[in-house]
């Protein structure tokens, strides 16, 4: 899909590195649609600020505060330079009539985000730490394409980090149990990847685990 | 184009986990959507609206049907292909309004839950939570992200419950961006401030962020050589009071007490006007209550209780050690 931005000049923002864009439990009208550069979605949960999500260009930021009256539920920081268009809600819908391209756009950015948090949900419920992270395995390879499903052995693009942050778990925590899988040759390691030997292993661990 | 299909009583349109990209609109008759609450674990039926869409977000985003679409009565369906779908989204503004509401909602409730799992204390008062973030970054030396909550949260509530405090750190946070040198610095300042940035970086400014950092990684021997260079090579400039109140904190973190009994005793005659003077007093204090000098170090906290021009953390330290001591006695 794309969109000619030229006519949304007079909306363009620039941020620096390091700028916070919006901060958790502001009030917020405005949403952002980055044009370059990425921007870091972040959270204090207790004494830690947990990183979210890390948005590109073409992404979209900002969206529940337009539709809704609520303070932002996370707080948006500008990794590099990042130019966005910046709307808000009394231009949203004059923006969409023109634009429908962009409702579109945040159509599947709500569908994409529902989807990663429920299945981060029921991930969570999960109560043995193994079962957590064969979950996150079986998500990971729900959204990859019908080619690469139909084999039993999967590649998976993730890192310890992303398991953990998607268990809840401490890095090291989840290194451990990672490890196990990998010395009972359930996987293999590479250093940005993980290959499932048999994904219907684990679907069956889950299963098996979910249902107690 | 869309097509319309009759499906009859007791059939099913898809089932849970099957993946396709058909989304549907009911026109006529009865239809259930038959799911597990993740919450609960219990199964719920739902009936669709006539009018209503459903298979949207399995379709759209290519991921496996959530529910099954089970068919109670006789029931005419209008079915789309993504593409098709799109189309109708984009040329109907009340329709794409009215669904982003709906996902929106979803979303925010699922947010919730997940939150709720992870039991993460959740804010419920956004006037604290926001002071609480700019305190988080300014605990965790981010200064540029703690002048931003700050001064957001007088923006937002300038009369509020912690304006005072809020205006005591956006004083502190300026300070210690200024401490920082140039070139952190520019990308720190916003434009107001950036008048006062010098354009050359200062050896005595770089030192004594160097110092600071050595500090906040608990690396005192290091911070304490980059302070006494300052302190020996740099009377004359405003890093030199600064570094001469940061060592005696290294002294103290080191635990050699008497050096910064000593250090502070000094500066103290030196610059009865120092602006970290309370803390001096309190580190002061602190020391000699390490020594056991219980007296003499209620002596020092009660001195700062009549300096209440002060930030209120270190009063409030001072009553705490107050309290404390008097309760052993």
């Amino acid at each position: 899909m794309s969109i000619d931005f030229t006519q949304f000049d007079r909306f363009k923002v620039t941020f620096q590195k390091g700028d916070l864009i919006f901060c958790e439990y502001e009030p917020g009208d405005t949403f952002y649609l980055i044009q370059s550069g990425r921007v870091q979605i972040v959270k204090i949960m207790g004494e830690i600020e947990k990183i979210i999500d890390i948005l590109h260009p073409g992404e979209i930021f900002g969206e529940m505060a337009i539709l809704e009256e609520a303070p932002r539920s996370a707080s948006a920081i500008a990794i590099e330079k990042v130019e966005a268009l910046e709307f808000n809600k009394r231009n949203f819908e004059v923006l969409l009539r023109g634009n429908p391209q962009i409702a579109l756009k945040l159509l599947q950015t709500f569908i994409k985000r529902i989807y990663d948090q429920k299945r981060r949900f029921m991930i969570l419920t999960l109560k043995e730490p193994a079962a957590r992270i064969a979950d996150v395995f079986l998500m990971l390879s729900e959204t990859q394409s019908s080619e690469a499903k139909s084999f039993k052995e999967r590649v998976i693009d993730t890192s310890v980090d992303d398991i953990a942050h998607w268990c809840g778990m401490s890095t090291s925590e989840c290194a451990q149990i990672i490890e196990h899988f990998a010395n009972q040759r359930k996987i293999e390691l590479e250093s940005d990847k993980i290959i499932v030997k048999n994904i219907n292993d684990f679907e069956r661990f889950v299963n098996s685990r979910r249902q107690q | 184009m869309p097509q319309v299909m009759q499906y009859q009583a007791k059939s099913i349109i898809y089932f849970e986990g099957d993946t396709s990209e058909k989304i549907y609109i009911l026109q006529s008759g009865k239809i259930c959507l038959n799911f597990t609450d993740i919450e609960t674990g219990q199964e719920i039926r739902e009936l669709v609206k006539t009018g209503e869409f459903f298979g949207v977000k399995s379709a759209l985003g290519r991921y496996p049907r959530e529910e099954t679409a089970d068919v109670i009565a006789q029931s005419n369906v209008l079915v789309f292909n993504v593409p098709e779908f799109e189309t109708l989204f984009q040329n109907n503004i009340r329709i794409s309004m009215q669904m982003l509401k709906v996902f929106s909602n979803q979303l925010r409730r699922i947010h919730r839950k997940v939150r709720n799992l992870l039991s993460f204390e959740e804010q419920s008062d956004s006037e604290k939570g926001l002071f609480n973030i700019g305190e988080y970054y300014f605990n965790t030396k981010k200064y540029k992200q703690a002048l931003y909550a700050f001064r957001r949260y007088l923006t937002y509530y300038p009369t509020g419950a912690f304006q005072s405090q809020a205006i005591q750190y956006i004083g502190k946070t300026e300070n210690y961006i200024q401490g920082q040198p140039v070139e952190k610095r520019e990308s720190i300042v916003d434009k107001p401030l950036q008048k006062t940035v010098k354009k050359v970086e200062k050896e005595e400014s770089r030192l004594f962020f160097e110092g600071m950092n050595y500090f906040s990684q608990e690396n005192y021997n290091e911070a304490l050589n980059s302070f006494k260079t300052i302190v020996n090579s740099y009377v004359e400039t405003e890093a030199y009071p600064k570094a001469l109140f940061e060592i005696g904190r290294c002294f103290y973190s080191l635990k050699q007490y008497d050096n910064c009994i000593k250090h502070y005793t000094l500066l103290i005659q030196k610059f009865p006007k120092h602006p970290e003077i309370t803390d001096a007093l309190l580190y002061l204090g602190l020391s000699c209550e390490a020594k056991g000098n219980k007296e003499k170090s209620l002596s020092f906290y009660k001195k700062i209780l009549t300096m209440g021009d002060d930030s209120s953390q270190t009063i409030r330290k001072a009553k705490q050690s107050i309290k404390r001591i008097e309760g052993n006695l």
